[in-house]
């Protein structure tokens, strides 16, 4: 008796483990394809908050009943395209995401260029900085829907709007002034690559150039890394998120460098927040320019390849064309919209986040979606730990980050 | 010939009930190293992703080049690392076991509930609170209580050496319950007839550890011992979420096998090239249980020619 249970349970746990492995396709059942009255069913895969996904659904249930688009939530979203991407079965048919990652998807040859389902010349009437950020190799894969970008943003408390500084040089006396006894005259996120490559761009700097060559230890960056030492010595030590917020929220700094996504809970923390355009380089004349992250949609090839879908997929895209999804996206979620026509319209004229930062837009630098730019935010963090936290020599730092992001490079072929 | 037949019959058996784990571990264990070992041949990277074709050792002759002075540091900070954390560990461990282990002990197993917390919880959560409600220099609890001492803030994980012991005390506060729990029960198994006759021969806490406790539990704390030391070794989320999480970082270089071949390789994307790298690491942890066992064996073979 215990032999025979024993085979039984020997043989149960086999099997049970051979049909866990052997996959389950049927879940990611194609759509009807005879031809049917059957709606065409489209997956868009996203990461965003719910209030910026509503939006974008109520826009496309208008499709309805022809096209049928189900968004789905996905965390990881960048790696499971990594691994699905070209697999038609578990892919989903597009994706909404920000733009930086493009470039890797388009040479993996998992995307295919939104102009194929849109008039080239539509697109015109989207801000500049939004297309140029969609654009990989003269193709544009993406469809703009909105955009992020860093603002200057202060505690009226703290800094009456007549010390609000116009130039960097105005911003360090302020600095000097204030900061001291638990205070901080101004407080960024320092020695973090996406927040001091606004610096960089004030002096004329770059990261990375558009052909994929690191510009670390160019001279414009270490003029701008040497400078802004000079503030980062009057800041936290720490520069991670977590402590240069909460110092903000808590009216312990004055003022900050940060995204819209802080917007809502500093005004809940009673803050009397003010919105300013970033300060003026005294040196360079330009302004702080910070990157920018544009959201929108993204064309899988292997959706694209299926002639039902192809044309559901252009229905779609042509449906988001209009100024009413980014006037709506304003409105539930202060994002600000990537058609330059909504800025026209009352309701988005009258938001002062958004109208800030289509102002930054002016001289926002798309972050680069060329995939050696994934290798740089780690490379270009150390650099800067190294001068802001380490104390250690600029050109040094700067010529060793170099050498480092060359080799990474390079390793990624 | 019966009790043969009987034997093979037996053998047969045996296998048989065997097959299943087998093919579990063979295709959870197994298959992911020689699958990670075919990449490596590869040259599996963004511009060849569902094309790639067989390389040779190319990835292999690259990853050589990772190999520089910065592992070399690295992999002698992973030894330290390691050797310290284990020394910590089997002492502290071995008190708090003993102090459980007092005889008419009240609340005992409150203590092991209270032990076995930091067990319990999800490491990256536990290693992030540690990070912002412990060390951090604005809002941290060590800096609140230097405020009250009237005493400067510290930046406890800036510099090299106070981000390594803070490091340490996180890992050892996360390591600890397993070890109190093993040797616990180590204890327990020891027959209490071997202490009557220690304590009518007049040996005291120490001359009892010494001579009976540790060579006692020796035996059954081994696995366990070695599977810390590799858990150590391999260390990935401490030192990482502490000192060198992207867009967190603070300013501390303190670099183990692990978190130096992911700044160096894991984040080009290249399959074939990381996965290279990941042999490399796999021969090395190889050689380290090799060198382990040998001397494992070596003492056995001494106690018992």
């Amino acid at each position: 008796m215990r032999r025979i249970l024993t085979a039984a349970v020997a043989a149960l746990i086999m099997t049970a483990t051979l049909s866990a492995c052997s996959g389950n396709e049927a879940d990611h059942g194609q759509p009807d394809t005879d031809g049917g009255s059957a709606p065409v069913q489209l997956t868009i895969w996203h990461d965003k908050e719910d209030a910026v996904a509503a939006v974008l659904q109520a826009e496309l249930d208008k499709l309805k009943p022809e096209v049928a688009v189900t968004l789905e939530k996905k965390n990881g979203l960048t790696e499971a395209l990594k691994m699905v991407g070209n697999d038609p079965n578990a892919a989903p048919d597009m994706y909404f995401f920000a733009h930086d990652k493009l470039g890797v998807y388009a040479e993996m040859g998992i995307l295919t260029p939104v102009t194929e389902f849109v008039d080239a010349e539509t697109l015109g009437g989207f801000l500049p900085m939004t297309t140029q950020a969609a654009t990989y190799k003269e193709e544009i894969y993406q469809l703009p829907i909105y955009f992020e970008t860093l603002l200057f943003m202060y505690n009226r408390a703290l800094m009456p709007d007549e010390e609000v500084p116009a130039t960097t040089e105005d911003l360090l006396a302020f600095m000097k002034a204030t900061t001291g006894n638990g205070q901080y005259g101004f407080v960024e996120q320092h020695s973090t690559a996406y927040y001091s490559a606004g610096w960089i761009h004030g002096f004329g700097g770059e990261i990375i150039s558009s052909d994929g060559i690191p510009q670390l230890n160019s001279d414009k960056t270490v003029a701008a890394l040497e400078y802004h030492l000079n503030f980062a010595r009057l800041m936290t030590g720490e520069s991670e998120y977590a402590t240069v917020n909460t110092l903000f929220m808590e009216g312990k700094a004055a003022a900050t460098i940060g995204g819209p996504w802080l917007v809502p809970t500093v005004r809940e923390a009673g803050i009397d927040l003010g919105l300013a355009p970033m300060p003026v380089v005294n040196e360079t004349g330009l302004p702080i320019a910070p990157y920018s992250g544009v959201q929108g949609l993204h064309v899988l090839k292997v959706a694209a390849d299926n002639p039902q879908k192809n044309a559901a997929i252009k229905t779609v895209l042509n449906q988001l064309l209009g100024p009413d999804i980014g006037v709506a996206m304003a409105a539930a979620s202060g994002c600000a919209p990537a058609s330059a026509a909504c800025y026209e319209m009352d309701a988005v004229k009258n938001d002062e986040m958004v109208m800030m930062m289509r102002e930054v837009a002016e001289n926002a630098v798309p972050m680069p979606n060329i995939p050696e730019m994934d290798v740089m935010w780690n490379a270009t963090s150390n650099m800067l730990v190294d001068i802001n936290m380490r104390k250690a020599d600029v050109r040094e730092s700067a010529d060793k980050a170099q050498k480092q992001a060359e080799d990474l490079i390079a390793s990624m072929q | 010939m019966k009790s043969n037949k009987y034997k093979v019959h037996g053998t047969l058996r045996s296998w048989l009930c065997l097959l299943p784990s087998f093919i579990i571990i063979g295709l959870i264990v197994v298959f992911p190293i020689v699958y990670t070992g075919y990449i490596s041949l590869t040259n599996m990277n963004i511009y060849h992703w569902f094309d790639f074709t067989v390389i040779g050792l190319e990835n292999y002759m690259k990853a050589l080049t990772v190999f520089d002075g910065g592992f070399l540091q690295a992999l002698a900070l992973t030894v330290l690392w390691t050797a310290v954390n284990m020394l910590f560990q089997l002492v502290i461990a071995f008190v708090m076991a003993s102090l459980l282990n007092t005889p008419r002990l009240r609340l005992r197993r409150l203590y092991k509930t209270v032990l076995m917390f930091p067990w319990a919880m999800p490491g990256y959560v536990s290693i992030l609170l540690w990070k912002n409600g412990m060390f951090n220099s604005q809002f941290g609890l060590l800096n609140q209580w230097l405020d009250r001492l009237g005493m400067e803030p510290v930046q406890w994980l800036a510099g090299d050496t106070v981000a390594f012991v803070a490091c340490l005390v996180v890992n050892l506060w996360l390591a600890l319950p397993f070890m109190i729990m093993i040797m616990d029960g180590a204890m327990q198994s020891i027959d209490r007839s071997y202490y009557e006759s220690a304590l009518l021969d007049g040996a005291g806490w120490f001359r009892r550890s010494i001579s009976l406790t540790i060579p006692a539990i020796r035996p059954i704390i081994a696995p366990a011992v070695i599977i810390t030391v590799f858990t150590t070794f391999k260390q990935f989320d401490v030192i990482y979420l502490l000192t060198q999480q992207v867009g967190a970082k603070t300013g501390a270089n303190i670099h183990t096998v692990l978190t130096y071949a992911y700044e160096n390789a894991f984040v080009t994307s290249n399959y074939g090239y990381s996965s290279a790298i990941s042999i490399f690491i796999f021969v090395l942890l190889i050689v380290f249980t090799m060198v382990t066992n040998l001397r494992k064996g070596g003492r056995k073979h001494a106690e018992n020619p």
